[in-house]
């Protein structure tokens, strides 16, 4: 599994590396462990499939979750207010 | 408020690319947080049953009875068209867990609420 070097501003309280999880696999998991975290906490994706480039700001955006930052791999994700 | 997504799927072991694709879809639209339904239908409605989806994997892909489980256990629901389970000979008692024999009114219910459907 890789784990590419975490650029600056990327500090998180939980990290997952998703490795080379895909589509509809990458976003279901990522809805599972979102919710595992108390609101206000981040998550840092590391997602390498190319299709997330698109797909987690319209994850965000449909579920409400807050993508602080992004550079692909590396997404940073706000667990919104419930 | 979440919205309805409904993935229509008409393929099985035929064509297991689209009943993979179908269910990686569904995968993603319960992962965005909408109300998803898959339909199955015509060939589709041999995923329904105990057994059968674990032959398959795609490259590229998780395997596809692993997709199904994943799909269901996060709350996926499964709707079976009930003719073409009866025209295949099918066995009720053996559905896998999160699907349901329905007719056509209950599909008709799911996109009359405002459902987008997907078709594979």
């Amino acid at each position: 599994m890789n784990s590419p070097t975490v650029p600056p501003g990327f500090s998180a309280d939980v990290v997952w590396n998703a490795d080379r999880l895909r589509c509809g696999e990458l976003i279901l998991a990522l809805r599972n462990r979102i919710r595992l975290l108390p609101s206000g906490m981040t998550l840092l994706l590391i997602a390498h499939d190319a299709g997330a480039r698109e797909d987690i700001s319209a994850w965000c955006r449909l579920t409400g979750n807050r993508l602080v930052t992004s550079q692909h791999p590396h997404y940073l994700i706000e667990r919104k207010a419930e | 408020m979440a919205g309805k997504i409904c993935v229509s799927l008409t393929h099985a072991g035929d064509d297991a690319d689209r009943a993979t694709v179908a269910f990686v879809v569904a995968n993603a639209a319960l992962g965005c947080e909408q109300d998803t339904l898959v339909f199955l239908s015509t060939e589709g409605v041999r995923l329904s049953q105990r057994g059968y989806a674990e032959q398959f994997h795609e490259t590229g892909f998780a395997p596809l009875a692993e997709l199904i489980a994943s799909f269901t256990s996060a709350g996926g629901r499964i709707l079976v068209c009930s003719p073409c389970f009866n025209k295949r000979g099918l066995d009720p008692n053996q559905l896998i867990p999160g699907a349901t024999i329905a007719g056509g009114a209950k599909l008709v219910e799911f996109l009359a609420e405002g459902a987008a459907c997907v078709s594979y």
